[in-house]
């Protein structure tokens, strides 16, 4: 391995820790911090590549945050980028849950940590919806990707049908429409 | 041996679950049927999971592993939920790097894209349900209401990270809970 990837490597690492501190809210405040981070201030990846990382983690099995994690670390630095992000990803919660642990009756009923949680909650559509604006053009280019949308929508939210399903359903969509238009624009 | 069996049995969960609320009555489960957590520890388990940063099963894993085998435990359990992560999500991450230019991939992108933000949009209805409503809107939880309208100006009007936004909300949420407990209730 290069220096310059062990470099990219420590640093993924560094910034992963940082961002395990703050996933709050279910694996997509991760995409939020990513998208300030690595699109935005360094350019690392594009808004694109992180609505695929997204789709993707969201897609395999186990857990979003790691999976996110490990699709960007690859991406970043090869398997040590991807082992970098993953344990930078989940050492903070494993401390804190361990402190847990030890002090559960203490922390169980606790009213300041009640209300402290009340205001973390809160904050947490804010912050998915601060990546939302930034990602929603980069994933809608034309009016069929509204039209996917929309559906995609309407299935997670009035259906139980896997998320597996439904990303699976948007890439059989994209190919026919996208070999369609080929076939057309050609003809 | 205990540590062989955290590993396996969130092994179980990890490969056969996708992350977030659908994992439940998996760990539920396991845990029960090991005899590692009573049914009202796991429902406290996954109040207190919500509590602190990380995923739920992983925050599951380490309690049950530490709770059940200490330090050694909780990372077997760890180890065993984070597997799928390890090995099926790397094959992933290695196909997507390698077929980058390949035109069909491009085209099921194309189509996933938009995926994503319907999902992300369905999340944000969600969550905002179960965040500032009650579960069927029978109350209004005013303090979450302002958090999150300052949270949202933090973010997007002060470009702040994350980070300081949820240490703000948390501040908030200790004041602004506390002064509408002091009301009299009417």
């Amino acid at each position: 391995m290069t220096k310059d990837n062990w470099g990219r490597t420590l640093s993924v690492f560094k910034t992963f820790l940082k961002f395990g501190c703050f996933t709050f809210g279910g694996g997509w405040s991760i995409v939020a911090q990513m998208q300030k981070e690595y699109v935005e201030k360094k350019g690392w990846i594009s808004n694109e590549e992180l609505l695929d990382f997204t789709s993707v983690a969201r897609s395999t099995p186990g857990l979003m945050i790691g999976n996110t994690s490990v699709l960007f670390g690859y991406h970043a630095a090869g398997v040590p980028g991807a082992l970098a992000a993953l344990l930078g990803m989940v050492i903070p919660p494993i401390i804190v849950m361990l402190g847990v642990v030890y002090l559960y009756d203490l922390v169980k009923d606790n009213l300041y940590v009640a209300r402290a949680m009340v205001g973390v909650r809160a904050s947490v559509v804010p912050v998915i919806f601060s990546a939302l604006l930034k990602l929603f053009r980069s994933g809608m280019k034309d009016a069929f990707c509204y039209l996917i949308a929309a559906a995609a929508f309407c299935l997670c939210l009035f259906t139980d049908m896997s998320n597996v399903l439904i990303v699976l359903m948007g890439a059989a969509a994209g190919l026919f429409y996208r070999e369609a238009k080929l076939r057309h624009d050609l003809s | 041996m205990i540590f062989l069996e955290l590993f396996f049995s969130f092994l179980m969960i990890g490969f056969t679950s996708f992350g977030g609320l659908s994992m439940i009555p998996l760990i539920s489960d396991q845990m029960l049927s090991h005899g590692w957590m009573t049914a009202s520890e796991v429902a406290d388990i996954v109040a207190i999971a919500e509590m602190t940063p990380g995923p739920l099963g992983l925050n599951c894993a380490t309690f049950a592993g530490a709770r059940t085998a200490g330090l050694a435990g909780a990372i077997a359990a760890s180890v065993g939920v984070l597997f799928p992560t390890l090995t099926l999500t790397v094959l992933a991450a290695m196909f997507l790097e390698k077929f980058k230019q390949n035109r069909l991939l491009d085209e099921a992108l194309f189509g996933i894209r938009p995926v994503c933000i319907g999902m992300i949009s369905a999340v944000i209805v969600q969550q905002s349900i179960g965040n500032y409503a009650g579960t069927l809107f029978g109350f209004v939880s005013w303090p979450a209401v302002v958090i999150g309208l300052v949270s949202l100006l933090t973010l997007i009007r002060l470009k702040w990270s994350v980070a300081r936004t949820i240490v703000l909300a948390a501040v908030l949420g200790i004041v602004l809970c506390g002064v509408e407990a002091g009301l009299p209730v009417g």
